[in-house]
């Protein structure tokens, strides 16, 4: 008997070891099997998505407070009960179809193995002091994150935290578990689980951030570490590694820029990194490896800024806020950097250097994300979980100063609670989502699940609409994210929005054009083309009337009595010119629904000062069709 | 079943786990190390395990004076702990309270995070929670009225049509009658409808679903787990509770 209590005690010290040491599973889960999973001729339904959630592995999530881990994000993504960080019961109203998981690759888990190391080990005092906050309570930890933020931002990490052996094995070591429980989750044909990161590229305190997705299972993934910028201020080391894995694996990696919004102008240059004229070399690389980006997401919106866009009344969603400077507040924003953050504009410039070059640099699609920090992917407005776990639902959230290293000038309601992404996708599966994502059959909502198609064509009529026109447009014509070579008269588009089956009407749907002239010079003008209760409301001037506003803010609701549940057309460009590179993408525009704020004033009984965001008009952004002039 | 038999099933149980961990612990860190207890040992496996940790980090043993340097701040480190046991500091602390908790919670689900699960385990399993794994009903329809959606659909599950069209649509398809146009309300107002085919719910095969089937059951041995080994502790205590009035 003596015996077995000590070999009882022996296998518990294991036990107990294990458990300390993060645990990994006896056994690897293995990716499951596509085959089997029917695939569309074309694709028939969009999936809905987040591509940018973080976890307790991020050091920012982790330090701001979060205790959910990657399992907690897709048991929540796949429409399942969780209990948040701070013990409020968590679901979505409806599931997601996939996710990916995108922890900073920078000091992945580190913030976690700082805050669990052992203090006489932590010699320098700056580590010593982030140490002790974290392990304070919450208000200690949320001010640790933003001093490590700024330190980050202005690459003053000290050396200690920087050891490369520490950081690999520590890496590694989240990695496989990571690798692991994706897996696990990971359900062709029903739930997609992708794998991916965020690689966190500062300029300063300029953001050049990029979620880099992988299409592969962790037999090509766990042959590479989640890279880590590390002080670096151009996306090359990125591309390189991209590179590197596709060689090395024969898998396939895209990346995705996010929040050009905070760049204060780099996301989007017409020059190379540093200066000098872009070449076609650099413009092609890009384009290879980031066919979208994120246009709009909690840390606001970066469609079109009205700096950029005077004349385009619906321009300057959710930019308040963030358009008074960079991600750290380091710099502050002046108006000539807008051109290079704003993703309309940043077409415009794909458009002109592909004059001047041949190739363009940002022939991007667009997808909106959440990049909640919470672990949580909410995106709807009467159920936000907020952009990390202090902003948690709470009375005081929506007036709070939010730092992030900053000390002015940003507060809770400046987050957006939004950004899906749909995608075309023939099935729901890894290979399925990312060839959609590669091909920018995608676009982008602010929360809402409107329905867009978009198909682009040199014969569409309105007799098209009243046959399988969905087939007609992949036969005769090109979806979002495609490429209209010359062709015979004017370009014709097949335009289908439908509102979000448990959400708002639409007021209407728009087409962006941009367009460049002989001299490269570029353009951008926007059509209404279809709308709601079109017998009452007239184009004056190229303007339309507004569509009304049923929003009652003291109780939170709006009404569908007013708007369309779909609007569809064959619009055809009636200023076409053969000869000019132009691009065509869609804006579906919501009638206008209270915003989060509202929802909270209602629920903690607040007073909100004036000038505070409580209604909006949501919308929806396609990929563009872009126009080729014949060479 | 024998005594190896019952032993083997303890040695597998948990809550066993659980409690002799808790126990070891308890015998390795709390022994001498208790607040009442007025001497400090450091023995020369301490010794190498602080230099140890230090090589680790520096890629270097360190030298004498750093060793030094790391036992006197050892020595400070569990003199400040004894002293704050001994003034009761960690009883009102927060942060102490819920890393002993987490640490006391992970004692009881690392078991559950090992095991490998078989599939009679996980055939119970399904049995035993029908509902969670129900099957869905399957639709095929034809609608005239969504434009921006296919007119034919065939073989689509509760959840997809409920995702395209609405909940209240999806539930209304369980009573329409076959092969007839009618009426319904869907997210996009009243749509005409003929439905076509329906399906009821099938229970599915473990084979289908047993990933699923084993998170779930995975996520539900842990909570069971921790919730029993609580139980366990709870139980040695008498708790009152007096309420403000």
């Amino acid at each position: 008997m003596q015996r077995i209590v000590s070999m009882t005690l022996a296998g518990c010290a294991a036990l107990a070891l294990t458990a300390c040491d993060g645990n990994p599973l006896a056994r690897k889960a293995e990716t499951k099997s596509e085959v089997g999973v029917p695939k569309a001729e074309f694709p028939q339904r969009v999936y809905w998505g987040d591509s940018h959630l973080h976890t307790e592995n991020s050091g920012d999530a982790f330090g701001f407070g979060v205790r959910l881990g990657p399992e907690e994000a897709l048991r929540f993504a796949r429409g399942e009960e969780v209990t948040s960080t701070l013990g409020l019961k968590a679901k979505l109203a409806r599931p997601l179809d996939w996710l990916a998981i995108t922890d900073h690759s920078d000091g992945l888990g580190a913030i976690k193995a700082l805050a669990d190391a052992p203090g006489l080990l932590i010699r320098d005092p700056t580590l010593k002091r982030w140490h002790d906050l974290l392990n304070s309570g919450p208000q200690g930890s949320q001010r640790a994150s933003a001093e490590i933020i700024d330190a980050f931002a202005n690459n003053r990490f000290p050396a200690e935290f920087n050891n490369p052996d520490d950081i690999r094995k520590r890496t590694r070591s989240i990695w496989d578990k990571h690798l692991d429980t994706v897996e696990r989750y990971n359900e062709p044909g029903k739930f997609t689980a992708l794998l991916g990161f965020e690689y966190t590229l500062m300029d300063g305190g300029k953001n050049l951030h990029r979620n880099v997705i992988f299409r592969d299972g962790r037999a090509q993934v766990e042959q590479v570490l989640p890279l880590a910028a590390l002080g670096t201020k151009i996306p090359d080391a990125l591309w390189a590694y991209m590179e590197a894995y596709e060689k090395k694996t024969g898998g396939r990696v895209l990346a995705i820029p996010h929040n050009s919004n905070l760049s204060n102008g780099l996301m989007f240059q017409m020059t190379e990194p540093g200066g000098g004229a872009m070449s076609a070399a650099y413009a092609k690389r890009r384009a290879a490896h980031e066919p979208l980006v994120e246009i709009t997401q909690i840390k606001g919106d970066s469609e079109a800024h009205p700096f950029l866009s005077p004349n385009d009344e619906f321009a300057g969603y959710g930019v308040t806020g963030w358009e008074l400077g960079d991600l750290a507040m380091a710099e502050k924003k002046r108006p000539d950097m807008f051109a290079g953050e704003y993703v309309r504009e940043a077409l415009k410039r794909g458009l002109t250097i592909q004059d001047r070059t041949g190739a363009n640099p940002y022939k991007v699609g667009v997808i909106g994300a959440t990049d909640s920090h919470t672990a949580l992917a909410t995106g709807d407005e009467d159920n936000f979980f907020g952009k990390h776990t202090g902003a948690e639902p709470n009375a005081e959230r929506a007036m709070q100063q939010q730092n992030l290293g900053s000390r002015q000038g940003r507060f809770g309601w400046h987050y957006l609670a939004g950004g899906y992404a749909g995608v075309w996708a023939v099935a729901n599966t890894r290979s399925a989502i990312f060839d959609a994502m590669m091909r920018r059959e995608v676009y982008a909502t602010t929360g809402p699940r409107m329905t867009v198609r978009f198909f682009g064509g040199w014969d569409f009529s309105d007799s098209d609409l009243s046959s399988d026109w969905v087939r007609a447009g992949y036969k005769r014509g090109v979806p979002m994210g495609g490429t209209l070579r010359s062709g015979q008269g004017r370009p014709s588009f097949i335009v289908s929005a439908l509102k979000d089956p448990d959400g708002a009407n639409l007021d209407r749907v728009q087409v962006v054009k941009g367009w460049t002239d002989k001299a490269g010079k570029a353009f951008e003008k926007v059509f209404d083309v279809v709308w709601s209760d079109p017998a009452k409301r007239r184009l004056a001037a190229g303007k339309l009337p507004p569509v009304g506003d049923t929003v009652s803010v003291a109780r939170a609701t709006y009404s569908n009595s007013i708007g369309a549940p779909q609007l569809a057309t064959v619009w055809s460009d009636p200023e076409f010119d053969a000869g000019q590179r132009a691009f065509y993408y869609l804006r579906v525009i919501e009638i206008p629904t209270p915003q989060w704020p509202a929802y909270d004033a209602l629920r903690y009984k607040l007073k909100l000062p004036p000038g505070v965001r409580v209604k909006a008009q949501e919308r929806a952004y396609t990929s563009p069709i872009w126009y080729d002039p014949p060479a | 079943m024998n005594w190896r038999g019952a032993a083997a099933r303890v040695l597998r149980e948990p809550l066993v786990h659980f409690l002799f961990g808790g126990a070891l612990v308890f015998a390795v860190f709390g022994g001498d190390g208790a607040p009442q207890d007025r001497r400090i040992v450091f023995d020369s496996a301490q010794v190498e395990r602080l230099s140890a940790e230090f090589a680790q980090t520096f890629r270097r043993p360190p030298t004498r004076a750093e060793q030094d340097a790391l036992i006197a701040n050892a020595v400070r480190d569990e003199v400040y702990y004894r002293e704050a046991l001994r003034l009761g500091l960690d009883r009102d602390d927060l942060v102490v309270r819920r890393r002993m908790r987490l640490k006391m919670e992970g004692f009881a689900t690392a078991p559950v995070d090992l095991a490998v699960p078989s599939d009679t385990t996980l055939q119970v399993w399904l049995d035993k929670h029908p509902a969670r794994f129900a099957g869905e009903p399957i639709y095929s329809f034809e609608q005239r009225s969504a434009f921006g959606l296919p007119a034919t659909l065939n073989d689509v599950s509760a959840d997809e049509v409920a995702a395209l069209f609405g909940d209240p649509f999806a539930a209304a398809l369980d009573g329409l009658p076959l092969g007839t146009w009618t009426s319904v309300a869907s997210g996009y107002g009243t749509i005409r409808v003929r439905l076509v085919a329906r399906r009821p719910a099938r229970p599915p095969s473990l084979a289908d679903i047993r990933q699923q089937v084993e998170n779930d059951w995975r996520a539900a041995q842990a909570q069971a787990s921790e919730e029993r080994a609580y139980r366990a502790l709870r139980d040695g205590y008498s708790v009152s509770i007096e309420r403000p009035r």
